[in-house]
């Protein structure tokens, strides 16, 4: 079998991104958006990110298995958590809109509001997250992140690491077929948990020892190139073009706004007039 | 001899680094995709987890940690799960405490298996307290359903294929006289 990454090369705005504006970004947002709890801010934060998710223009059969497990996750999880426990926040008075038959857990205002927000927070990040992978060529994780300021000797074990994958991939699969054809069945072993777990060493350990093995032939390899005497140069060079820079400065002012907001105390939870107008007095 | 330092990297680092991360994601990718061991419904049971820990403990701190954090990224990569910082840190820091047991000098399996489950929790317990600050969940919610099962398999995994791993490896290290 043939591992791919799930790269997908198209010419959309922000497939054109420089991998270093997407990480930048990325991570201004996660800490743009996690000072806020107020519903409003945190709506304008998740259409910024549904914006920069349809810009990538990635199709729903490409990613529809790490959206269901993002909604699942930000719905059935931290909705459902939010609406009860409300991230352990205590509020002077509660709007109760209706108790729940059996358990007769009340449902409140507070609750509702604070978890449509903790929702909203977790489908941003999860929109911004999951374009990377469909918009970055693997070739271009090593430099980018030299570029970043990663060590040569980091940055190149980033890039080794990715040309490795399909090498070992077929090994593993090699690996496999060989213990399947001796009889081995991975896919009905039997037991408890632990003994399953101890039924896949023949797996793992095969290919974890000849991969080690293999890669003395490359130690020895990279020695005799005098690897790590000199700076090195990269194959592929990134040069930050006019929207690169564009979206890096919109980064840091998102950050460094929100960061100001939030020490002057704007962005915590907000309650909507409306929904305090539903409360049943139950 | 010349000793080394445990933090040094030179090549045998690098190279160790990149076929250490390589393994863990494509691993990681298998039993994500096409050998899933039902987990809970936001923890995955990944065997491969024994991988960072494998190398940190055999090859050092920093092969552990890039083996946990990128190979979790190449995992996530070649699942089209996204990037999430927090967990790949965590990752790293389950191979970078296996690292202190300095197995390769002591070759002490109970003292290998000790900083595993030490960095298995350090790792999963930063990585799900970070979700109390992504997700506004409380510490008793992200303990019950990030941290007990993130932590409970990777020990799990982790604990019981280290040691056949660390024989396998010996086996071989004793051959060829490395």
């Amino acid at each position: 079998m043939l591992v791919t990454f799930k790269y997908l090369a198209k010419d959309t705005p922000i497939h054109r991104l420089d991998p270093r504006a997407k990480f930048i970004f990325l991570l201004c947002f996660l800490f743009s958006v996690t000072q806020f709890w107020d519903l409003r801010l945190l709506l304008v934060f998740f259409g910024i990110a549904m914006g920069y998710y349809a810009l990538a223009q990635l199709p729903f059969r490409e990613t529809r298995r790490a959206w269901f497990f993002m909604v699942f996750f930000a719905v059935v999880l931290v909705g459902i958590n939010s609406l009860f426990v409300r991230g352990g926040r205590r509020f002077e008075t509660e709007h109760v809109l209706l108790r729940l038959p059996l358990l007769s857990l009340p449902l409140t205002a507070e609750g509702l509001v604070f978890s449509a927000g903790m929702i909203a927070r977790m489908l941003s990040i999860a929109a911004i997250a999951l374009t990377l992978p469909f918009t970055i060529n693997p070739q271009l994780y090593g430099v980018a992140f030299r570029k970043l300021g990663l060590p040569d000797h980091f940055a190149f074990a980033m890039d080794l690491a990715f040309r490795f994958v399909p090498t070992l991939a077929r090994d593993f699969f090699l690996t496999l077929d060989a213990q399947k054809a001796r009889g081995y069945e991975v896919e009905r072993l039997r037991g408890g948990p632990i003994a399953q777990i101890r039924k896949l060493a023949p797996l793992i350990v095969p290919v974890t020892i000849n991969a080690i093995v293999g890669g003395e032939d490359v130690v020895n390899a990279l020695d005799l190139r005098c690897f790590g005497v000199t700076k090195r140069t990269w194959l592929h060079e990134l040069r930050y073009t006019r929207w690169d820079k564009a979206v890096i400065a919109f980064s840091l002012a998102m950050l460094i706004a929100s960061t100001a907001a939030n020490l002057l105390g704007y962005g915590d939870f907000w309650l909507p007039p409306v929904v305090v107008g539903l409360d049943s007095g139950a | 001899m010349e000793r080394r330092s445990l933090w040094a990297v030179g090549t045998r680092e690098v190279v160790y680094m990149a076929i250490g991360a390589a393994l863990y994601g494509v691993l990681s990718w298998v039993f994500n995709i096409f050998l899933v061991i039902p987990g809970t419904a936001n923890v995955a049971v990944r065997p491969p987890v024994v991988l960072p820990l494998f190398f940190g403990a055999v090859f050092g701190p920093w092969v552990g940690f890039f083996t946990g954090f990128v190979g979790n990224i190449i995992g996530d990569l070649l699942s089209g799960w996204g990037f999430w910082l927090w967990w790949d840190i965590g990752n790293g820091l389950m191979g970078l405490f296996a690292a202190f047991a300095l197995f390769s000098i002591k070759r002490n399996y109970a003292l290998a298996e000790l900083w595993a489950a030490i960095g298995v929790i350090i790792g999963m317990g930063l990585a799900s307290i970070s979700e109390m600050w992504v997700s506004g969940a409380t510490m008793q919610a992200v303990i019950i359903e990030n941290f007990v099962p993130a932590a409970a398999t990777n020990l799990v995994n982790g604990l019981i294929l280290l040691p056949i791993l660390l024989a396998a490896y010996m086996a071989v290290a004793g051959r060829t006289g490395r």
